[in-house]
């Protein structure tokens, strides 16, 4: 029984981003990969360094330069990879892609499939949970802890107001996990020597055909309904305006007001 | 196929989540009306639900029952729901933008062979099929996205559309639980309180939040002074308190704390979505960060365009000798 993360390669949070046309200006990206997918390998590490998984495999769908977050799972520690090549447009509908990765994972003896909780570009939030309903494998999303108990994995999932929910699924399972459920490692430099001789399988994916699920529109800036006053200036004249706006549009006083 | 919509209701302890409500709006604005719309309720006795059909206002209240779904879980409630829509007819399945929503949507959109459009604050109807606008890029951006098949499946954010009004169930079927507790995968153990460390965030006047472009753990003793001179408490967006500067108690947005103080004053914070939408309620907004197309801007009422590290001490400084 084997632990797989599901990965995804996306454009650095840092860039500036640009709309065009019904998606961004892709020209001059650098990408890696998704943060909240270092979480799922790392949590799919940890299930074999404890002795739950035989080998741990991290899948992606994307185009071939994607190949380089597979590398970087096999630096973390990763046994190897499994690279769905499609052109990246075809990214855009999270059941096409999902249908692929859930064929690939049908494939590799998966007792626990791990996802980030949503990619920080589309952010659909939803692959993991497709993979699991495609195969009929339980689902838990938001998960902030998982442990082996009895042959089930209990999941700790953080629901809204600070509560958490403790779930116990039954294998196979795939947990969409959020950032902060582990500390991911960093690759040592003996991971990235080591990384060079793991195989990657690179499988060809027919492009869509049907009408999927979900395309894409338009993307655009948030319109600005209730936009800020900004106020001019130097840093100590907007912090000295500030202050008497602040007591207004509150209506309260603060500590040091002279009573 | 007809333009009814099903919603997803969820219990509270005081009935139907204010969440409920808004998707019965939402619902009733895509189906034409409040006649189109469906809601179904899980439930282990459709007797512990005899008080909830008075407020759940919905032309048809379908009521799964069985002892699978006497606890909530991500298949349970995934089954009913596709039960629901069956039996309704539904062109489009409507539920909300949270853990629960995490679970279920992507379990019903896998099951009816589409995607689920998510994280929605707007929805409507074109004659090839449904759009929805949405949050992409961690909030930085609006997407629309088609779903060109039907049913189509979306999850809706908090506060996108009003809540309807409690009101009583036109019509009540009573459906059985396509599934059996055998059946099930995955078992709710408990919900417990994660434990809070005695700050009650939703009950201060002031919240001054913390968020990662303040660099690191060591620059939140500014943000600390500055909460102290007004009189406030020290909340933070997901990413500071996922990186261990603060404890997750103290987490803002739709995994964390919803608050609504009458000052809120957000230092280094981008402003994604899922932190937008627990603070939005906050009377009077101030935002600092040095990036001017951030999307905190867009919720502040005042904003302050620089360098945090410089601007919050200044404001501190400011606040203390204006007294």
């Amino acid at each position: 029984m084997n632990a797989v993360a599901l990965v995804k390669q996306v454009p650095d949070r840092n860039s500036a981003f640009r709309p065009a046309g019904d998606w961004i200006d892709e020209s001059s990206l650098g990408y890696g990969i998704n943060d909240y997918d270092r979480y799922a390998v790392e949590a799919a590490l940890a299930l074999k360094e404890a002795g739950h998984a035989a080998e741990t495999v991290a899948v992606t769908a994307g185009p071939a330069d994607a190949g380089q977050v597979l590398r970087s799972c096999l630096a973390m520690g990763v046994d190897r990879g499994v690279h769905l090549i499609t052109e990246r447009a075809h990214l855009a509908d999270p059941f096409f892609v999902a249908r692929a990765l859930a064929e690939a994972v049908s494939k590799l003896d998966a007792g626990v499939v791990i996802a980030g909780l949503l990619a920080e570009d589309s952010g659909h939030g939803q692959v993991g949970g497709l993979v699991a309903g495609l195969l009929g494998f339980s689902f838990a999303s938001a998960a902030t802890g998982m442990e082996f108990r009895d042959g089930r994995l209990e999941v700790h999932r953080e629901l809204e107001g600070g509560r958490i929910a403790v779930v116990e699924l039954r294998l196979p399972a795939v947990v969409a996990v959020q950032t902060g459920i582990n500390t991911p490692r960093y690759a040592s430099l003996r991971g990235i020597m080591a990384s060079r001789r793991k195989p990657v399988e690179r499988v060809e994916l027919a492009a869509p055909t049907d009408g999927g699920g979900l395309r894409r529109v338009t993307l655009s800036k948030p319109e600005r309904g209730a936009s800020a006053e900004i106020l001019p200036g130097s840093p100590q004249e907007a912090a000295a305006a500030l202050v008497p706006r602040m007591r207004a549009g509150a209506g309260i006083s603060f500590p040091g007001d002279a009573a | 196929m007809s333009r009814r919509a099903l919603v997803l209701a969820e219990r509270s302890e005081s009935g139907i989540t204010d969440a409920s409500y808004e998707l019965l709006e939402a619902a009733s604005q895509l189906a034409g009306g409040p006649e189109g719309v469906s809601a179904v309720l899980p439930v282990g006795d459709a007797s512990d639900a005899e008080g909830l059909r008075e407020v759940l206002p919905a032309a048809e209240l379908l009521l799964v029952e069985g002892p699978a779904l006497a606890a909530p879980t991500a298949d349970g409630t995934a089954a009913a729901v596709l039960h629901a829509r069956e039996a309704s007819g539904a062109a489009c399945v409507l539920l909300p933008h949270d853990p629960v929503g995490w679970d279920v949507a992507p379990l019903v959109a896998a099951r009816l062979g589409t995607a689920a459009a998510t994280a929605v604050s707007a929805l409507f109807w074109r004659a090839d099929g449904l759009v929805a606008r949405r949050s992409a890029f961690l909030g930085k951006f609006v997407q629309e996205v088609l779903a060109p098949g039907l049913p189509a499946v979306a999850t809706v954010e908090r506060g996108a559309f009003p809540a309807r009004e409690p009101g009583p169930a036109v019509s009540v079927r009573i459906l059985p639980s396509p599934v059996g507790p055998d059946d099930l995968r995955s078992r709710l153990v408990e919900v417990r309180d994660s434990g809070t460390g005695g700050v009650d965030l939703t009950a201060a006047d002031v919240v001054v939040a913390a968020g990662r472009g303040l660099g690191g753990p060591e620059n939140l003793e500014i943000v600390r002074e500055l909460a102290r001179a007004l009189g406030g408490v020290v909340g933070a967006s997901r990413a500071v308190t996922d990186a261990g500067w603060l404890p997750h108690e103290l987490q803002i947005g739709s995994s964390g704390a919803t608050v609504s103080p009458k000052l809120y004053v957000a230092c280094a914070i981008s402003g994604a979505i899922q932190h937008l939408v627990g603070m939005r309620g906050s009377r009077f907004v101030v935002a600092i960060n040095k990036d001017p197309d951030a999307p905190i801007f867009g919720a502040a009422d005042v904003g302050i365009v620089g360098d945090a590290l410089e601007v919050i001490p200044l404001v501190t400084e400011a606040v203390r000798s204006s007294g």
